[in-house]
């Protein structure tokens, strides 16, 4: 009585120890065909989104660059100046309006005597912090403006850094730098065209683009004779520039980074 | 592997909520975080290529594809499918961020680490980054947590009973029925 009640109390025990290891492993299996979807749902997801991401990004690359650059760059001053002084700067960058503030008017006399020439190499990094994408448009105008007059360039450029929309805002309208425009000189309607269609946007992405590629990571980033300065301050400009003069001897191509390959071919 | 069984008592009741909230709060970061650098994916790859530990190659594949992959760890995520996988894959990403911010760091550049979109380009003495391996490492605490305990309510993996104890269970036994 007793051994028959226990022995099927055992196969009872023993038949749901079975049954709940079936379940067990049927769970499993199934956890591991979840698992393998959802691994190979990730691998396509990421590999469908590189492409298209890939598909955006040469295609904001597309468009024409404007007329009167210097190997890529907006050159201002005598060809002939001793010292080349580079700068990478945002239309929409705050600290770049400090600097221009700080040491604009020190260029603009170094430039007039003639002992520097600047290299503009204008980026669009901030387009984030506008809500109308404003470095890219500042910058289009700018393009435009160098187009059409390199002569107006800066001109357009000082007058974009007096009238700097804070950060965060709508920036300028495209009507107010087509004014803007025509104050620093230039013919209104080519750069109202230019930023109508577009029409250097593709040009702002390449050299923002190369920018990045040659190691610039901030705005403004500038160099003396392809040497990078550690700060934007006025006086670390002057000693260096004071340097170059003494001791220089090259204007050679501007690199930020020292091994880094030249911008645009 | 921890047993969400071996928990205190009020833990144990708590655990499959705690572990929803980390799953919906996890997502929200990664839906931020992807979407924003989804929407700029030249600032994407630019960001990546700050950091200069990648061959360009890479930092673009980087940059395209890490924002569609933090949006799918987000889904996944809320949806409670494949909890404990995709919090395993978070977990080992934030492992990379904080490596790769770590190394910035050690190395003197000077840049933001982008993990909420931007180019990586911060001015001059502006960086931030303790701070953002502090966020990190406090992601991470919740994602390893969640790959430990991914039993959670309003799940995918729960309504599929593919956590091993799906079911409330107020006495651990094996008297509980599986179907």
């Amino acid at each position: 009585m007793t051994n028959a009640r226990t022995a099927r109390a055992v196969r009872e025990q023993k038949a749901a120890e079975m049954r709940l290891q079936a379940a067990r492993s049927q769970r499993r299996r199934r956890s591991a065909a979840i698992a393998g979807t959802v691994i190979a749902v990730l691998i396509l997801a990421v590999g469908i989104g590189v492409l298209v991401q890939t598909a955006r990004s040469s295609s904001a690359a597309a468009g024409g660059t404007p007329r009167n650059l210097t190997d890529g760059a907006i050159m201002v001053g005598k060809p002939s100046a001793k010292v080349t002084l580079t700068l990478y700067e945002d239309f929409q960058c705050p600290v770049c309006q400090e600097f221009e503030t700080e040491s604009g008017k020190q260029i603009a006399t170094w430039v007039k005597n003639g002992t520097v020439k600047v290299a503009y190499r204008p980026v669009a990094f901030l387009n984030r912090e506008s809500t109308t994408q404003y470095s890219t448009r500042a910058l289009d105008a700018a393009a435009a403006v160098v187009d059409s007059d390199p002569g107006a360039f800066q001109a357009f450029h000082d007058l974009l850094y007096a009238q700097q929309p804070p950060e965060g805002s709508a920036g300028l309208t495209d009507a107010a730098l087509v004014q803007l425009a025509g104050q620093a000189g230039v013919p209104t309607a080519a750069v109202q065209q230019a930023l109508k269609d577009k029409q250097f946007e593709g040009w702002v992405t390449r050299v923002t683009d190369q920018a990045s590629k040659d190691g610039v990571v901030g705005t403004p980033t500038i160099l003396v004779n392809g040497q990078k300065l550690s700060s934007f301050g006025l006086p670390e400009m002057q000693a260096a520039v004071q340097a170059a003069l003494k001791g220089g001897t090259s204007t050679s191509t501007p690199s930020p980074s020292g091994s880094v390959s030249p911008s645009t071919p | 592997m921890p047993d969400a069984r071996a928990l205190p008592a009020r833990l144990r009741t708590a655990q499959p909520w705690l572990s929803t909230v980390a799953r919906v709060g996890l997502a929200a970061v990664l839906i931020a975080s992807g979407w924003l650098k989804l929407v700029d994916p030249d600032a994407s790859v630019r960001a990546v290529r700050a950091y200069r530990l990648l061959p360009e190659t890479l930092a673009r594949g980087v940059g395209f594809g890490l924002p569609v992959l933090e949006l799918a760890l987000a889904a996944l995520l809320l949806l409670g499918l494949g909890t404990r996988l995709a919090a395993a894959v978070f977990a080992a990403l934030l492992v990379v961020f904080i490596i790769g911010v770590a190394s910035v760091w050690a190395r003197g550049l000077s840049i933001d680490c982008g993990c909420f979109g931007g180019g990586g380009q911060v001015a001059a003495g502006q960086t931030h980054y303790l701070r953002e391996i502090l966020r990190d490492v406090g992601l991470l605490v919740v994602a390893l947590a969640l790959a430990a305990f991914p039993r959670s309510r309003w799940s995918l993996d729960g309504a599929l009973r593919l956590t091993d104890d799906a079911a409330p269970v107020p006495g651990a036994g094996t008297s509980r029925s599986i179907r």
